[in-house]
């Protein structure tokens, strides 16, 4: 087990830019959506010769060869992209998988995503071992521009009790640690599923009740929806039911983790606290996939 | 109990070889009327498992996932516990009714239809088929606002399409032959599960834990009028069942026997079938696959008060009940305010307790 991390996969602080991935001769495998997305980002796209199945941003990405899922990279499909680099997300499932390539020689590069601080390392390193690191420190620097213009802009907000769901069968919650919670808290959201053990936890309709959320995002219900639907309806009692704060968001790319996390942040702001932003100021497209199509709250503070 | 008048049995050649089959048809019909059968018997029996339905019921609507006041509960109708005790505790109590009293009185009939003690929703292909089709539709509607209302409708098209399918499958030269029904549905229920495996390695891992819920069961979040509809669906499939109970009774001592003593033998099993698959469609479509119940309930109540169907069945579908309401609640409570899945609990629960029974009674009376 623990022969698999070890020295053969590069450890993630000592792989600054070696020379050999940063000319055009590169070629690099992504085994997960947000590790493409950050390639992307930082200009390391071209370089990109394989994706996860459901990679889909950005649209560049549609037409490359799919080397598995995030869950069950497949080997052969990797090896015969010829990669000088792979870089996936540690995870339970892909162990064997990462540690056949490992074994075949290939450099790999393992990332962590699971907080805000460990989504902007992973864009760093991933910079800095494709040789972009100056685009990188950028992205990074407009995620970390976003969440203090929010810090700012939301100094006096008072917090609401939000309930972020990612399913109806079983209700399961966005929880403790993820960093979906740390968004919410930036958003001054206080996640009512703090309290349940694991990221992800199931909730029962009776603790939702009893916590009485007055935001309730509800990523089941899409895009289309900002009024209650059927289900909430039945549960008038809950503030955001009463007072029409149930809205729905998009599953992706908001569950993703990657160099969007800012726009997530807007959107959750947007969602929780419209009224801190004075109208006309942060537009609909502030939640659009573009990063350079978002007016945020930059406007405001400047 | 009725069966008593046993027909004269031509066919045995010798008349030891007779004398020695009709002393065991009189076991089996002993074992049948469980001893001492009577209708006071049968009806203090059902009483006190009423009363064990509304116990539970009880318990499960004053404990739960958060601590509620049931003084407060029952006085405020506008503050949170009312809420959480009419909108969110009782439906589930309720649903758990249900989905218990069909899952335990199914497993009884179809044990009976098939002469097997392995029979139930699961197994005969039923549940799986109705999963498969709860999870495509979840997946293939999520992001619409049609998502809560057509799950459980395409999951009860596909377990009573599922159903068909299996029933025209087995059916040899025109009968339906329990064995090939048996093993068509075992079958189709491995079928059900690889498919069920497939779409979840094609799909975002995202939807992992919404294929894991409809694999092992939950009643989370049903509404009155879910319960209502599958209330409905359950005691339309028992009162049908209710008129087959005595022939349940004859097809244990075999076809031929059964078709001697007058029971129309492939239309009893036919009308069983489609019965029993409407009920179990109706509740996996609401729950998913909850396992064991349709097995353990009917085996331990046939070990405590015999096999006579006409008591077995109303027994099952109460046992069934109460039986559910409280490993939901286990569900519900046991790592509170987090929630477990209830299939992992009826499984949990009811296996060790079944082997202590089957260990107590001995297994003659198993089937």
């Amino acid at each position: 087990m623990a022969a698999l991390g070890g020295a053969a996969i590069s450890p993630v602080a000592g792989a600054h830019g070696t020379g050999n991935a940063t000319s055009s001769h590169a070629r690099i495998v992504s085994l997960a959506p947000s590790v493409t997305e950050t390639l992307f980002a930082v200009g390391a796209g071209r370089d990109v010769v394989g994706v996860s199945e459901f990679d889909n941003y950005p649209p560049a990405v549609r037409k490359l060869p799919r080397v598995g899922t995030f869950l069950t990279p497949n080997v052969e499909a990797i090896a015969a992209l010829r990669p000088t680099l792979i870089i996936g997300l540690a995870n339970s499932a892909n162990q064997r998988e990462i540690h056949a390539l490992v074994e075949m020689g290939y450099p790999t590069l393992m990332v962590k995503e699971d907080s805000i601080a460990e989504i902007e390392r992973s864009i760093t390193i991933i910079g800095n071992r494709t040789g972009h690191p100056r685009q990188a420190n950028k992205v990074v620097a407009g995620i970390q521009n976003r969440i203090s213009k929010v810090r700012k802009l939301m100094s006096c907000v008072i917090d609401r009790r939000v309930l972020m769901l990612v399913g109806h069968d079983p209700l399961v919650a966005v929880g403790r640690g993820t960093f979906l919670d740390q968004l919410l808290a930036l958003a001054h959201g206080a996640n009512i599923a703090d309290g349940l053990p694991g990221s992800w936890p199931r909730i029962s309709m009776e603790y939702i009740i009893a916590k009485k959320p007055q935001v309730i995002l509800d990523g089941q219900m899409g895009t289309g929806s900002s009024t209650p639907g059927d289900f909430w309806s039945r549960f008038p009692i809950i503030p955001a039911v009463r007072e029409h704060r149930v809205h729905g968001y998009p599953t992706d790319p908001t569950l993703t983790p990657g160099p969007r996390i800012g726009e997530t942040l807007m959107m959750l702001v947007r969602l929780i606290h419209p009224e801190a932003f004075g109208s006309g100021v942060v537009t609909a497209e502030e939640t659009g996939p573009e990063p350079a199509r978002i007016a945020t709250a930059s406007d405001l503070a400047r | 109990m009725s069966a008593a008048k046993f027909p004269p049995h031509g066919s045995a050649p010798g008349v030891e070889h007779e004398a020695q089959a009709r002393a065991e048809a009189c076991r089996n019909l002993e074992a049948l009327a469980g001893a001492f059968l009577t209708p006071g018997r049968a009806a203090a029996r059902l009483a006190m498992l009423g009363a064990a339905v509304v116990a539970a019921g009880a318990v499960g609507c004053v404990f739960g996932g958060v601590h509620i006041s049931l003084l407060r509960a029952l006085t405020d109708p506008a503050g949170t516990d009312h809420a959480i005790l009419f909108d969110a505790r009782l439906p589930r109590v309720l649903m758990a009714m249900a989905v218990g009293a069909i899952l335990a009185s199914v497993g009884a009939a179809l044990q009976a239809l098939v002469r097997n003690p392995l029979a139930e929703g699961g197994i005969l292909g039923i549940s799986g088929g109705g999963a498969l089709g709860a999870i495509v539709a979840m997946i293939g509607l999520s992001q619409t606002r049609f998502a809560d209302e057509a799950v459980p409708l395409v999951a009860f098209a596909m377990a009573l399409g599922s159903t068909l399918a299996v029933y025209r499958l087995a059916l040899v030269e025109g009968q339906l032959e329990p064995f090939t029904l048996l093993l068509v549905g075992v079958i189709f229920n491995a079928f059900w599960g690889a498919a069920i495996m497939i779409v979840n390695s094609v799909v975002n891992f995202y939807y992992a834990h919404s294929i894991l819920f409809w694999l092992m069961g939950s009643l989370e979040a049903p509404g009155y009028r879910e319960v209502a509809t599958v209330s409905a669906l359950g005691l339309a499939g028992f009162a049908v069942l209710m008129t087959r109970a005595r022939d349940m009774n004859l097809l244990s001592l075999g076809d031929e026997s059964a078709a001697e003593l007058g029971v129309e033998v492939h239309a009893a099993r036919r009308t069983i079938f489609l019965a029993t698959s409407v009920m179990i469609g109706a509740a996996v479509s609401v729950s998913g696959i909850i396992s064991f119940v349709g097995l353990i309930v009917p085996h331990v109540l046939r070990l405590a008060f015999g096999a006579d169907h006409r008591l077995l069945l109303p027994a099952s579908l109460l046992g069934g009940a109460s039986f559910m309401v409280i490993a939901d609640l286990v569900a519900r409570a046991a790592i509170a305010p987090a929630e477990l899945p209830v299939g992992a609990i009826t499984a949990l629960c009811g296996g060790p307790f079944f082997i202590y029974m089957l260990r107590r009674e001995g297994q003659r009376r198993l089937v």
